[in-house]
């Protein structure tokens, strides 16, 4: 689960103040909002790479307001993906798993899990600037789930995809969300999107979020 | 919006503009290429002989010519001077420098302007012959007809000897007037003849004892300074592009004042740096050679700095955040992501370092001194040739320092491209 208790944070000139939003475990959350209006930042501050000057952060029921990203179990998937470009697919989907000191074969089975989940077994032993838009996504959602976190955090993770793509990675992430049972945050802009995809919607609009009503919540 | 948007809209040419960046570009490239080139073509490749001193006198061209008197049979090196058209010897006349045989007992050299009482300004040296071949205890003592005007630590070449183990270039150790003295290859037989000749400035350069110390100080000085300056300028790099700190633009231009500071005032400034430090430690550095690697460093490091920067700016947060949250501490992210992204800009730092240690001069003369087989690098070789009023020998150490970067750059830029595109 997600809670976000009046949390307070500043970027530059802008401000958020006094939000709160709360997310059941295993829901899907749609966040949705004009560009610029903190949504990444929103999002940053609930992976931890951004501090906030107020209000707490729960996530899986911990308090995990003063733990690094790193000890949060967060998955994170950033809109321009970011992946590592020096590594291969299979690295980069491995990373998480390295770092957690796990043994080889337990690596490579749970790689191929994840590439199977995502059909992007053929990639495994490509480098990011030979993968297509699509393929990328999948990947950066591979690295984002291989330490199993409690919560994956989308930022616009469809954008920039050509319309079949847009459905395919919609069906993608609802298989991913079903299959795992992961808590999703998901921002986006878009209201279609937000409609196509099932979960809890709110908006964030004039520095407050708002559970929107229209949405099958619950 | 008013009218309609005309039709058959249509472009200038892209030509002018590629040709323009073309001629732009090109004309720089032109001069250095130029510049080297114009260097390796002064430089005489061949060997020069042995010449003894002096034939013409000073004077002025009052009759229309001048004679000069000469040993007929004997081949003599003719230099035309900017009053001079040529020579004749016997029936023939020479125009070009080079050796001639003199025919008779005089040689006539022939005035540009014979009008005109002109100062002689030619000169016509003879060839030195060897009259005398001695050896004691693998020494070999040569003496030639006439003064050599050889100096001690220079070399000569030996060719033609009709014996085995004198042949190649040796080092003169011992000069007089008209005798040198060389050491021969151990047990080689006495020779009755042989010929003497200088080798040309790069055989010189490359065989002398001190330059190459030089070259061997010069290559483990820069390789030593690129090492220290990757090391100090990858976590100022780093700490630049990433934090937001106060005080910041004060270090920023603390940054800069090496690369703003006249070299010789960098090296000044760490010779009085040094009277404030313990005197072990000042012993231990100045005018020696760790303060040819401080002098190098101060400087190449704040471009290695630079470079590192910006290397780091061009490689987006993202990648760190990312690592971040899949389980990395900030080392753990700087080691596993944003290292290996990092490598071009690495190399290129090491490059840009090494490369402006291997030409800095200014900081090493004043904070090492130029003590030869001590202190001294390829730039301050360069330097004492061309004090000791040897520009070919300066030219030589100079191409000598093109080849060492060149050779370099090359391999550091294969092993780049190899880990890019691998």
């Amino acid at each position: 689960m997600i809670a976000l208790e009046n949390i307070a944070l500043r970027q530059g000139s802008f401000e958020l103040s006094d939000l709160s939003l709360e997310l059941a475990g295993g829901e899907y959350g749609v966040l949705m909002g004009r560009s610029g209006c903190g949504k990444t930042t929103l999002l940053e501050a609930v992976c931890g790479l951004r501090r906030i000057s107020g209000g707490r952060i729960i996530l899986g029921g911990h308090d995990v307001t003063e733990l690094p990203p790193a000890e949060r179990g967060v998955g994170y998937v950033p809109q321009d993906r970011a992946l590592f470009p020096t590594m291969l697919v299979r690295e980069q989907l491995a990373f998480a798993l390295v770092l957690r000191a796990l043994g080889q074969a337990e690596i490579a089975s749970r790689v191929d899990e994840l590439a199977d989940l995502l059909g992007i077994t053929g990639l495994l032993d490509r480098t990011p600037d030979k993968l297509s838009g699509g393929e990328a996504q999948r990947v950066a959602l591979g690295r984002a789930l291989a330490h199993a976190p409690a919560v994956l955090c989308l930022d616009e993770p469809l954008a920039a995809l050509d319309e079949e793509l847009h459905s395919e990675m919609c069906r993608l992430l609802e298989r991913v969300h079903r299959e795992t049972g992961v808590t999703v945050l998901h921002i986006t802009h878009s209201p279609s999107e937000a409609k196509r995809l099932a979960g809890c919607h709110f908006r964030l609009a004039a520095g407050k979020v708002t559970r929107d009503e229209n949405g099958d919540c619950d | 919006m008013s009218g309609p948007v005309p039709v058959g809209h249509r472009v200038a040419s892209d030509k002018p503009f590629l040709i323009g960046l073309g001629v732009l570009g090109g004309s720089y490239l032109l001069i250095i290429a130029a510049m080297v080139l114009a260097d390796l073509v002064f430089l005489d490749y061949g060997d020069r002989s042995v010449l003894g001193p002096e034939s013409v006198q000073q004077g002025r061209y009052t009759g229309g010519e001048a004679t000069v008197v000469v040993e007929p049979g004997r081949d003599y090196f003719f230099r035309r001077g900017e009053n001079e058209a040529g020579l004749k010897v016997g029936g023939r006349s020479v125009t070009r420098d080079g050796l001639f045989r003199a025919a008779g007992g005089t040689v006539t050299l022939l005035p540009r302007a014979p009008g005109q009482a002109k100062p002689v300004t030619a000169s016509l040296r003879p060839k030195a012959r060897v009259r005398g071949i001695a050896v004691t205890n693998g020494v070999a003592t040569v003496t030639t007809d006439v003064a050599h005007g050889q100096l001690w630590g220079e070399f000569i070449r030996v060719s033609g000897a009709d014996a085995p183990g004198w042949d190649g270039v040796r080092e003169i150790t011992n000069t007089t007037t008209n005798q040198l003295s060389f050491a021969v290859t151990e047990g080689a037989a006495a020779a009755g003849s042989l010929s003497l000749s200088r080798p040309n400035p790069l055989v010189q350069a490359l065989r002398s004892r001190d330059i190459r110390f030089s070259i061997k100080l010069s290559l483990i000085s820069c390789t030593l300074t690129t090492l220290l300056s990757l090391w100090v300028a990858v976590p100022i790099g780093y700490l630049m592009s990433r934090f937001e700190f106060r005080g910041k633009p004060v270090i920023d231009t603390l940054l800069d004042i090496p690369i703003v500071l006249p070299p010789l005032v960098v090296g000044l400034s760490l010779l009085i740096l040094f009277r404030y430090v313990p005197e072990w430690l000042s012993d231990a550095v100045v005018y020696k050679w760790p303060a040819v690697v401080l002098a190098q460093f101060m400087v190449a490091c704040a471009f290695a700095v630079r470079t590192m920067r910006v290397t780091f700016d061009q490689i987006p947060k993202r990648f760190e955040q990312v690592a971040l949250t899949l389980g990395c501490n900030r080392r753990q992210a700087f080691w596993r992501v944003i290292m290996p992204q990092a490598r071009g800009g690495l190399l290129a730092a090491g490059t840009l370092a090494w490369a402006r240690a291997l030409g800095e001069f200014g900081p090493i003369l004043v904070f090492a001194g130029a003590t030869r087989q001590k202190t001294e690098v390829l730039p301050t070789s360069a330097f004492l040739e061309l004090q000791a009023g040897r520009t070919e020998g300066m030219l030589a150490v100079s191409l000598i320092m093109i080849a060492a970067a060149a050779v370099v750059f090359l391999i550091a830029r294969t092993l780049g491209m190899k880990r890019i595109f691998a």
